[in-house]
């Protein structure tokens, strides 16, 4: 017998567009950016989303080892995406599986576009993705804070990438899915997109929509995206500020 | 050629992708021209703009060597005939030991040199990826006896030694020590005794965390005459 059993909300979205938790479809859950919280990384960030609690920090560019991955004309960018055990409602084995091998692999993807890996010749770039709590698209808010990461590491980049899913419940078209429209929900359409060129750098879809629902989709999920990038920003610069003002005596 | 302006305040904080100009400018260092002609930042850094010259300060990063640049190692193997120095970098540096009729015009006393020595050396060559040949064959380079290793951040270094040496004078004069920046963020200090030491130290992490606000030496000069104080 399973300790925790999940149950399906009755009405996962109303007819006039209120979802399980109260918002509108075109709405996100709060987010709060934090930088540099991390002393023995290069770079470091942490994320809230919801009820997602993720932390990613860079290390490099260093020395790769083992040798002979070592690429001579550029960087070598490497990700791990891990789950806590105590992340999840009923505890996650430990160690990577075949859903993290993959979330691995398209947050890399979707952050490699971004990175001047040629200034960097024969080094690595190691980019780790810590859930700590999950709650409905941690692969975007993993992308959001690795490239926080990055940024506070000092690596030459194109742009920050910044990430939202957005899904389909019913007729709905919905900006960043919780739980209940990530478990019952008709689709689901993580996106990525390398700022400010607004080049799409993930794009993946799970579950169907007609072409205008998919056109709606990906509206709705690049304006998300766009406010997800000020929030980036402002969490970049926010320490210098806090650091400015306390030097200056001004509250 | 289209209209040329400027897009950020000079000095300000700019974050990777940042649109800093438009038109006739230069490229300076850490940024790059998009496809529509608008010069961005590179990295996480102060937007730097001098005269035609469009920059970004980097405010953090890693110690990329540059040929020239004055490098504070340790000695981590000696295999035969190389040294091999960690500069804290994502290069090893490599220093071959002269042999033959070389050995003729090089103080040969100065490789005399054992794993975790720390030297001073002189970057030689860079190709930018493998290969980082560094020297110590000139005066002043060498293994450094006696003293402390402090670290701050590569990309802060500049700030530590300041236009025209001013900031690194400051540090010298106010607490009586022997200090030797290398560009990659090692620093060898002797101090007259642990006070004056733990002094400096902490004026670098002041160093380190408010190098974007401006007036700096003058905050440095007073926080460590009231330091050494009492």
């Amino acid at each position: 017998m399973p300790l925790y059993v999940e149950k399906k909300p009755e009405v996962l979205i109303t007819e006039d567009g209120v979802r399980t938790d109260g918002r509108k479809p075109y709405e996100m859950r709060p987010v709060r950016m934090t930088v540099g919280i991390l002393d023995k990384a290069d770079g470091s960030a942490f994320i809230e989303w919801g009820g997602n609690k993720i932390l990613a920090a860079v290390f490099g560019p260093r020395e790769v080892h083992p040798k002979h991955l070592v690429l001579p004309d550029k960087a070598l960018v490497r990700t791990r995406y891990n789950m806590a055990p105590f992340s999840t409602p009923e505890r996650k084995r430990p160690g990577p599986d075949r859903r993290s091998v993959e979330l691995s692999k398209v947050i890399r993807e979707a952050l490699k576009p971004a990175i001047f890996v040629e200034n960097y010749p024969g080094s690595v770039i190691d980019i780790f993705v810590e859930v700590l709590r999950s709650d409905a698209g941690t692969r975007v808010a993993g992308v959001n804070a690795a490239s926080l990461a990055l940024a506070n590491a000092g690596i030459a980049m194109r742009g920050l990438v910044a990430a939202c899913a957005v899904g389909r419940v019913g007729d709905f078209v919905v900006c960043d899915p919780n739980h209940d429209e990530d478990m019952w929900g008709d689709a689901d359409m993580p996106m990525a997109m390398l700022m400010e060129a607004e080049e799409i750098t993930l794009l993946q879809t799970d579950g169907p929509m007609t072409e205008e629902q998919f056109r709606e989709a990906l509206k709705l999920g690049r304006n998300a995206i766009r406010l997800l990038y000020e929030m980036q920003k402002e969490a970049l610069k926010r320490p210098y500020q806090v650091v400015e003002r306390s030097v200056r005596g001004v509250v | 050629m289209s209209e040329s302006a400027i897009l950020v305040k000079n000095r300000e904080v700019v974050v990777p992708g940042q649109p800093l100009a438009k038109g006739r400018f230069k490229l300076g260092r850490d940024v790059y021209r998009d496809e529509s002609g608008i010069i961005r930042a590179k990295k996480l850094g102060l937007a730097d703009i001098k005269e035609d010259t469009v920059s970004v300060v980097p405010l953090s990063g890693v110690y990329i060597p540059k040929e020239g640049d004055i490098v504070i190692g340790i000695i981590s193997r000696i295999s035969g005939s190389t040294i091999i120095v960690d500069i804290r970098s994502p290069y090893q540096g490599v220093i071959p030991i002269p042999r033959g009729r070389a050995t003729e015009r090089v103080d040969m006393r100065k490789y005399d040199l054992k794993l975790g020595d720390v030297i001073l050396a002189k970057v030689k060559a860079f190709d930018g990826s493998s290969s980082l040949l560094l020297t110590i064959d000139m005066e002043g380079l060498g293994k450094l006896e006696g003293g402390y290793i402090l670290e701050v951040e590569p990309a802060k270094v500049p700030r530590v030694i300041g236009k025209r040496q001013s900031m690194l004078t400051i540090l010298k004069e106010k607490t009586g020590s022997d200090i030797i920046v290398g560009n990659n963020g090692r620093i060898w200090v002797r101090s007259p005794s642990l006070k004056e030491l733990l002094a400096l130290e902490k004026a670098l992490r002041k160093i380190e965390a408010e190098s974007h606000v401006s007036g700096l030496s003058d905050r440095i000069s007073s926080f460590l005459t009231q330091e050494l104080s009492d």
